[in-house]
């Protein structure tokens, strides 16, 4: 069985070795990793860009603050939807409910046109601020989904114990609700995360050309520059692929545990 | 800030009340807090949708302003011309594929690490990883594998398989299972623990009455083990065939729609004509089949989750 | 029909955690033996390894004179009823029953023949089509009996049954299953941690704590003559009463002083325990049942006692009363008291602070007895356990 994961993570190691071979040594001998390291492949796809005021660096930054950014929004508007929709039972809410998880089903092609065509007349094409909003549009029935099944299941004596002290909505959600739904937190983190920094689709139509480009549409770019030039597309792609890759190796039992649990909600 | 006198003796007097009384004593979670998760519903997901299904039927090719309606002329288009129909059939193609591949891979993989104790968190690790990773790397390191000087082909010729060396990512009969190699590649280890999960949710005393009843593995198998995993079935085969619909980021990588086309799928396909030919009719059509599949089998799902709970009882 | 024999037989963990030594138990066809001791004192994991769920590290296991070690538990013709009952939820009631029949070469007409034979002494006939989740507690649990029974095995194996129904269920199932255990006269290894239950169901007790076994015997001889201070404080309820006294000599007689007080021990109860002239001088630890102490004038030594409490129950009134003594603080005392419930350990330890122990007397409901009043608490001297205080162990 380890033979076989090792086996499975087989194209790993090929990334690895051939990101760090001299460009003659290529196609010689796949699978042996290069006896002499060309870290430098590292450093030129790194510095280089492709004549835009773009660049890994660039795109590195821009992932990060558009996935915190959007990570952060939708963990605070989906908790406190979830948190109205959980606590006035009523047949507006359960219809509200019915319709974000019918927001989860439906794919998010269908109206991403029209979203071009709304955000281009905003002039959001191209920001952070606009991507973000993009994103919390997208993966807000996803959020509220998994935060209500949550707080309905917390017990309301909490909140009942905050009141008689005297604490305002506001004050009893911050303090006492929230803090309490950690669990569900990262696992919403997590799969939005997720999804959103591994973006493909999304960012190369909205964000295409700005020089905002998170990761994935520069590698992208990037391939299209070097084609054949395996070693430095490689080295390129590690690059993109290491905060991921630190950030599995961190919190791959939190990962798996929110995928497994978030799919079983 | 001092509490209101009232909510606190109707709180008391209310202690043992059912839940709907209780409720009442608490101040009401004011509407407003639900409103930017509600606005972002309804104004970036299920207005656009709907905008973007009127789109389907007209012809507008984003000069100016105007659309004629052309009823369902878009989705004639679709099935004429060869290109549109093809991406149609590699679709189904990929997603059938992929469903029955990464679910058996999955289901496999998970039965063995269940038993596995010492190493199976790292097992575990190890066949997630690929879903974790960025699908269009992903997609470059499998091209790079497939190339015709790769290490699939040497690995081929060391072994003395020489005839079986193709050009598969140039070759229009072979391309399309590249792309589906990296999908199963990443799919098959979410499969997997989902799976992992539905097997921890089946009580230990179950294995063991099975155990004492003296069942065959297979009889344990069919009749325990598979009927109780249902629901994860269910979940994943739907999720798994809701990804394979929507493959973008590897196609792109691999084989980016090629040769010759033939590689094609309704998402990239959504993609180049809206993005890259303008034509924003056809592009949306092509859009609302793929929202009407998935939509069908995730209520299918639904569905089908529901019908067995009931069955249950 | 089944005799069965454990010969030395032990259970050692992959991390060197021993979770039984050296059990031997002869069990004879058609009997119902209890293992009976707190958690963790490794009565399930002894019925596992006869069952076959968990491997034997050290001895045999015999059932018919048959070894048993190596066979596969569905090959060693058993039936187990589960604490949760393991039953399939996805099945209905009667595939339940007759799932265990399936890997027997039984033909269908047959299988149903015995699964409504088997419904029809549970009284299950009429929920035979419905699904598990739908049945209460105690109808599960019947259901788990049936699926036990339906395969006529040898030997019963029973994993505390009865421990998650509510007490009036569990007095009505105990019953039930010691009718049908009589009436099938299958062999039966029942384990529980509740002594109630052991005491009441069992042809013998088997004792067990830290994985080793205490004593075995019928109800009443393990009732009446426990072998250790831990049988001794385990069965019972309420629970023997025990103080820490000193034998010391007193007019050619032997006497248990108390802090102050003596019980003069009658020739006859010294006589018969020889084993107490050893132990002049030192300290040993004293037990008595509450049903061997009495509130009103009697023959025979006293203590003198407060009353602290009375509580009617109806058939008899138990007298809560403090005496002025030490009590017995030793690993098993705890054990046991923690085996209660937590009130009782924190019960042992102010008394061992305050040195004042609170005996419980079992009375007539017709005696009176006012809270703070001073009494001359008879003692049955010739029902007077005493024991070991290094060992444990009865002083005979």
């Amino acid at each position: 069985m380890l033979v076989l994961a090792v086996v499975f993570c087989l194209p790993l190691f090929i990334l690895f070795s051939v990101a760090l071979k001299a460009p003659e040594d290529l196609f010689t001998d796949a699978l042996a990793f290069p006896t002499d390291p060309h870290f430098d492949n590292f450093s030129t796809a790194w510095e280089s860009n492709t004549g835009r005021a773009g660049g890994l660096r660039t795109a590195l930054v821009s992932s990060l603050i558009i996935t915190g950014c959007a990570v952060t929004a939708l963990i605070v508007i989906g908790s406190l939807c979830a948190y109205v929709i959980a606590r006035r039972p009523g047949k507006l809410t359960n219809t509200l409910y019915v319709l974000f998880v019918l927001g989860i089903i439906v794919p998010f092609q269908l109206g991403i046109l029209p979203l071009f065509v709304m955000f281009r007349k905003l002039g959001l094409i191209g920001t952070y601020l606009g991507m973000v909003v993009l994103w919390v549009g997208i993966l807000t029935p996803l959020t509220v989904f998994l935060y209500t099944g949550f707080v309905r299941a917390l017990p309301r004596d909490y909140e009942e114990a905050a009141r008689m002290d005297g604490a305002s909505t506001w004050r009893t959600f911050s303090r006492v609700v929230f803090p309490l739904l950690r669990p569900i937190t990262g696992t919403v983190a997590i799969l939005t995360g997720l999804f959103i920094w591994n973006d493909f689709f999304v960012s190369l139509i909205f964000l295409g050309g700005s020089g905002r480009e998170t990761l994935p549409v520069a590698v992208y770019s990037f391939v299209g520059e070097y084609l054949t030039q395996w070693n430095l597309v490689f080295a390129t792609v590690i690059i993109a692929l290491l905060p991921l890759l630190l950030f599995f190796l961190i919190a791959q039992k939190q990962m798996i545990r929110g995928f497994s649990g978030g799919i079983r909600g | 800030m001092i509490a209101d006198p009232r909510d606190r003796q109707s709180a008391v007097s209310d202690s043992a009340a059912s839940p709907s009384r209780r409720s009442q004593s608490l101040r009401k979670v004011p509407w407003i807090l639900a409103v930017p998760a509600v606005f972002a519903l309804l104004v970036l997901r299920f207005l656009p949708a709907v905008i973007g299904a009127t789109y389907a039927f007209t012809s507008w090719n984003g000069v100016g302003v105007a659309a004629d309606w052309s009823g369902l002329e878009n989705f004639r288009a679709i099935f004429d011309e060869p290109i549109t129909s093809k991406a149609l059939f590699n679709t189904f193609r990929l997603a059938g594929l992929l469903v029955i591949i990464a679910n058996v891979g999955g289901l496999l993989l998970a039965l063995s690490l269940h038993k596995a104790l010492k190493t199976r968190n790292l097992l575990r690790a190890l066949f997630f990883l690929p879903f974790a990773l960025s699908h269009l790397a992903s997609g470059y390191i499998w091209q790079y594998v497939f190339q015709y000087d790769g290490p699939l082909n040497r690995g081929l010729r060391s072994l003395g398989l020489e005839s079986w060396q193709r050009t598969w990512v140039a070759d229009p009969q072979f391309a399309i299972y590249t792309v589906l190699a990296v999908l199963v590649w990443q799919y098959t280890g979410l499969a997997m623990i989902i799976y992992l999960a539905g097997l921890e949710g089946i009580p230990d005393e179950l294995h063991d009455a099975v155990a004492v009843d003296g069942a065959s593995a297979w009889l344990k198998f069919s009749r325990v083990t598979l009927p109780l995993l249902a629901p994860a079935i269910t979940i994943c085969a739907t999720l798994t065939l809701i990804f394979g619909f929507g493959a973008f980021d590897q196609v792109v990588a691999v084989t980016g729609g090629g040769p010759v086309n033939s590689t094609e799928t309704l998402a990239t396909q959504v993609w180049r004509n809206t993005f890259i030919f303008g034509r924003y009719g056809y592009g949306s059509a092509l859009a609302l089949i793929l929202a009407g599949v998935v939509a069908t089998f995730a209520i299918a799902q639904v569905g089908l989750l529901r019908y067995r709970e009931k069955q249950l009882l | 029909m089944a005799a069965i024999e454990l010969d030395g037989v032990g259970k050692v963990y992959r991390d060197g955690t021993r979770a039984v030594s050296d059990l031997n138990l002869s069990i004879s066809d058609g009997e119902f033996v209890v293992l009976v001791g707190p958690s963790g004192c490794g009565k399930t994991t002894a019925l596992r390894m006869v069952a076959g769920l968990e491997e034997i590290s050290e001895g045999t296991v015999r059932i018919d004179g048959t070894v048993v070690n190596r066979i596969d538990p569905g090959k060693r013709d058993i039936a187990m009823v589960f604490q949760n009952y393991a039953l399939y939820p996805h099945m209905s009631i009667f595939e339940n029953i007759a799932f265990p029949l399936r890997s027997q070469r039984i033909s269908r007409v047959e299988r149903r023949q015995r699964v409504e034979r088997t419904a029809a002494i549970l009284g299950l006939t009429e929920l035979l089509k419905k699904k598990p989740s739908t049945l209460s507690g105690g109808q599960r649990q019947r259901v788990a009996m049936g699926r036990a029974i339906v395969r006529e095995p040898r030997l019963f194996l029973m994993d505390e049954p009865l421990s998650n129904l509510d007490a009036k269920l569990r007095v009505q199932m105990r019953s039930e299953i010691s009718r049908i255990q009589s009436e099938l006269g299958v062999t039966t290894i029942y384990v529980t941690h509740d002594q109630v239950e052991a005491m009441t169901m069992g042809t013998r007790i088997a004792v067990m704590r830290k994985g080793v076994l205490q004593q075995l015997g019928p109800p009443q001889e393990i009732y009446e003559s426990p072998q250790n201070l831990f049988v001794a404080a385990f069965i019972g309820s309420p629970g023997m009463n025990f103080v820490r006294a000193t034998l010391v000599p007193e007019g050619g007689e032997l006497a248990c002083l108390l802090k102050g007080q003596q019980i003069l021990l009658p020739r006859g109860v010294v006589d018969a325990r020889p084993g107490l002239i050893e132990h002049k001088g030192s300290d040993v630890a004293i037990g008595i049942r509450p049903e061997h102490l009495s509130v009103s004038p009697v023959e025979g030594p006293t203590l003198s006692a407060t009353v602290l409490r009375s509580e009617m129950l109806g058939a008899e009134r138990l007298v809560h009363l403090s005496v002025d003594a030490s009590p017995v603080m030793t690993d098993e005392m705890v054990e046991a008291a923690e085996d209660v419930d937590p009130t009782a350990l924190s019960t042992l330890r102010t008394e061992s602070i305050e040195q004042r122990v609170t005996l419980i007397a079992r009375v007539d409901p017709s005696v009176t007895a006012t809270v703070g009043e001073d009494v001359l608490l008879g003692v049955n001297a010739a029902r007077l356990h005493f024991f070991d205080l290094e060992t444990g162990a009865t002083i005979a």
